[in-house]
């Protein structure tokens, strides 16, 4: 069994499983494929290397979306716009997150740095949003639903499965956050 | 525009008071602009009031206020600047995955003026 975060002398500590750590590691791996910008053949190399994309289109698959969401509400055009100028540096952003969690996933202790449970939290927090939408969690009461499912005995088919897989990542991620506001505490 | 920097806290404070407005000619600088944060049940209600802390370096109360008010009225305003700053905003808390977006602000400062909008979405977080 995992064990949930705590914050002490040695920094954020935590201790999950080899197939806990598995399963990290591979629902990390899906969310990195998702942000993985798609490379075409006629990109011109210098705009992408300082992160433009000209020729960027809203995400298509609802959970893209999600992470990469419009930056205004009623303004398509601008949005987009904004996405040209942003959007490759913030699937960077994500992805190196998501990187640095899965590095950690190699020891069986964890250990983690300000900067390392930073990285934690918004790659299991992506991993959340993800799960979400496949589990089509669209309000309080569709998660609290899916916040029923908390026995794997229970697990008969994908939907169910997922919805254990959402409940321990949440639980993970609460009680690494718990962990980051106590050091916030213990510093100011 | 290095956006990865917009995840450190310390580099806001220089933008705040500096050279900003000259850069966007199309931009008049006097016009304010808010930073909006909009539920969703996915979010914790403590990694959202995790990221007003550690990001704006809001106290915890008032990190807490914030964080209350998304997740009862469905949006909160967070933070005000000119277009740039918000959006930098915005940039960095889509990469702490909260729902953000700008919107020129419509009335007077700190009211909570903006539009109601986004009324089909869930009012709960997962907490």
């Amino acid at each position: 069994m995992a064990k949930a975060f705590k914050y002490g002398l040695k920094g954020i500590t935590g201790f999950l499983e080899p197939a806990e750590r598995e399963l990290l590691r591979s629902l990390i791996d899906d969310v990195i494929s998702m942000l993985q910008p798609e490379e075409r053949a006629n990109q011109d190399p210098l705009a992408a290397m300082i992160g433009l994309d000209m020729d960027v289109q809203e995400p298509t698959d609802r959970a893209v979306r999600r992470l990469l969401p419009n930056v205004m509400k009623n303004d398509d055009g601008a949005s987009l716009e904004f996405r040209q100028l942003t959007e490759r540096s913030l699937r960077e952003t994500k992805i190196g997150a998501l990187r640095a969690a899965a590095l950690d996933l190699d020891k069986d202790d964890i250990v983690l740095t300000a900067e390392g449970a930073r990285h934690w939290s918004m790659a299991l927090n992506d991993v959340r949003l993800v799960l979400a939408e496949r589990l089509d969690i669209r309000d309080e009461e569709d998660a609290e639903h899916v916040h029923l499912m908390q026995d794997w005995s229970q697990a008969e088919d994908v939907e169910s499965y997922l919805a254990l897989v959402y409940n321990f990542a949440t639980w993970l991620q609460e009680s690494l956050v718990q962990a980051m506001l106590q050091s916030l505490d213990t510093r100011a | 525009m290095t956006l990865s920097v917009a995840l450190g806290p310390d580099t806001q404070e220089g933008t705040r008071t500096g050279t900003e407005a000259s850069t966007d000619s199309l931009t008049a600088p006097d016009i304010p602009w808010n930073l909006v944060i909009w539920n969703d049940p996915v979010n914790l209600m403590s990694y959202v009031s995790y990221v007003f802390q550690s990001y704006f370096g809001y106290t915890e109360s008032k990190a807490n206020k914030l964080m209350m008010e998304v997740h009862k009225k469905g949006r909160s305003i967070v933070a005000h600047g000119s277009k740039e700053q918000v959006e930098r905003h915005a940039v960095a808390m889509h990469g702490f995955g909260l729902w953000a977006t700008v919107e020129k602000a419509t009335g007077g400062p700190g009211g909570n003026s903006g539009k109601q909008g986004g009324s089909g979405q869930g009012k709960g977080k997962r907490g």
